[in-house]
């Protein structure tokens, strides 16, 4: 009869277990819970938890989940009414959102570079090129049999910024032998450039971060416009925090949340992983998203 | 050390929760397709049987669609919680459940229905004791689904969304440990992970098999 017993008693500690989960979840749903969906590199460098930990100090009744995803997933799951506020880094998904309705109120709230990373030896000798030659020479390269590229190959930000350098290259790498498409975050697929000696673009933050594990690589290009990653943030159409999303949206602004990004990262890595929009007029910035946001990748 | 205990404890209670609600509709279930066979039941099983495999993602995407704010069951508001991931995680084990239970229910099925009947019971006797009978099947296919349920995560992602002290289970934990390069990281959550899910087996084949 024991058995029973047991049973029963495992029966009653997940039902236990499970309203606690409960009562959490309405003790959750009393304050205002705001949905942010966001880009994966923002999120995993930490910054998005220690901005939400200063927000909150502030606004206590107002709870920050954040859902981490690839910008083009982050903006189409607000396009279903599933996040009340976007963070993103892709200029040219982020226009045709706003085109259709879905986000408005942008504001550019942190900004860093993109970086063109490569074997040591660098094969297709791209050190120091711009952006879009160095794309040309690593072709060359490639079809040379010399070099290899690994893109992210999942609409992220990052992604969506190489294939505008592809085009404004005039190549296209797709189904070549020497480009793979990795289908994977920006750390696996930085590991797998790692592995294969390959090039690859990856944002500033992520290939800071994870350095130490990237013997083979490092940076050979990087500061251009075209390489310039702008982190912004939306408001959606529909959704019925938008008064709280709002106080976020500005506390972004504020001196205090520009003041952490500023100093994001600058203990761990010698650089910060992100850079302040004080360190740039906002005029500039604008017209770079402009820009960016005019890039095609079609 | 806190959150991972939280994590490792919100797990086993998302996935919990997930088996004991599947378990509800799969015990009879398989019960059913075992002690009737008819042509439906086969084609049922083959179904069942199939379904076993199919992909994570595929199944949170499906429910996401429904669940979502602009989805049909928008209005309950369940998108983003770990009841969310219960519900998902419990569709998804449901097959498995039924397929394992059918299959060692349908081995022990003649012995004992014919032993009950010879004793005079009734047939809802009898389907009782079958199930008394393979009170260890149960638990072992029961187990099975737990142990999918936890190990799984394209639902938890889906659905959950990763939501730190929220919806963050072990599989999305180590996940997100990959996406910021820490592999180290993601091998210890790993290692823990295996240890919990081999001391939860262990216990539980313990208590059911006595």
């Amino acid at each position: 009869m024991s058995r029973k017993i047991l049973v029963l008693a495992a029966v009653v500690i997940v039902a236990i277990l499970a309203t606690y989960m409960f009562y959490k979840y309405f003790y959750l749903s009393r304050k205002t819970v705001v949905i942010v969906s966001t880009t994966t590199s923002l999120y995993a460098t930490g910054l998005l938890d220690a901005l939400a930990e200063k927000f909150q100090e502030k606004h206590s009744n107002i709870v920050l989940n954040f859902v981490a995803v690839g910008s083009g997933e982050a903006l189409k799951r607000a396009e279903k009414g599933d996040a009340d506020l976007v963070l993103v880094h892709a200029p040219n998904l982020e226009k045709k959102y706003i085109e259709k309705g879905v986000i408005f109120n942008r504001t550019i709230f942190a900004y860093n570079f993109f970086v063109i990373v490569g074997p040591k030896d660098d094969p297709a000798h791209i050190a120091g090129l711009d952006p879009v030659e160095a794309f040309k020479r690593i072709f060359e390269a490639g079809e040379k049999g010399k070099a290899l590229f690994v893109s992210r190959g999942d609409l992220s930000g990052t992604h969506v910024r190489e294939l505008i350098i592809w085009k404004k290259a005039g190549l296209d790498p797709h189904g070549r032998k020497w480009y793979i498409e990795s289908g994977t975050g920006m750390s696996e697929t930085l590991m797998i450039a790692n592995e294969k000696k390959a090039y690859t673009l990856s944002d500033i933050g992520t290939f800071l971060k994870f350095q130490k594990q990237l013997k083979e690589l490092k940076i050979l290009a990087s500061g251009d416009t075209i390489l310039f990653n702008i982190y912004s943030a939306y408001l959606v159409k529909g959704s019925s925090k938008l008064k709280e999303a709002s106080l976020f949206i500005e506390f972004l602004k504020s001196s205090k949340a520009q003041k952490l990004i500023a100093n994001y990262g600058v203990k761990d890595y010698g650089i910060p992983l992100f850079y302040p929009i004080s360190s740039k007029p906002l005029s500039y910035l604008e017209k770079a998203w402009e820009l960016l946001a005019e890039g095609s990748y079609e | 050390m806190n959150e991972l205990v939280s994590i490792v404890l919100r797990s086993i209670t998302v996935s919990g929760l997930a088996t004991l609600l599947a378990s509800l509709w799969s015990i009879p279930l398989a019960l059913v397709l075992t002690v009737f066979k008819t042509r439906l039941s086969r084609v049922l099983l083959d179904i069942f049987n199939s379904l076993v495999s199919i992909p994570t993602v595929v199944l949170g995407l499906c429910l996401y669609m429904i669940l979502s704010r602009s989805g049909p069951l928008g209005f309950l508001e369940l998108l983003y919680t770990p009841l969310a991931i219960s519900i998902g995680q419990a569709l998804l084990i449901t097959p498995l459940i039924v397929s394992v239970l059918s299959n060692s229910l349908s081995r022990i099925k003649e012995n004992v229905l014919e032993t009950a009947f010879a004793l005079g019971a009734t047939s809802s006797q009898a389907y009782f004791a079958l199930l008394h009978e393979g009170l260890p099947l149960l638990v072992r296919s029961i187990l099975i689904g737990f142990n999918r349920a936890i190990g799984e995560l394209g639902v938890a992602l889906m659905l959950g969304g990763n939501i730190r002290g929220y919806t963050r289970v072990m599989t999305t934990a180590i996940a997100l440990e990959v996406v910021k390069g820490n592999f180290e990281q993601a091998l210890n959550l790993g290692a823990v992970f295996i240890v919990v899910i081999v001391l939860l087996t262990i216990m539980i084949r313990a208590i059911g098999e006595k």
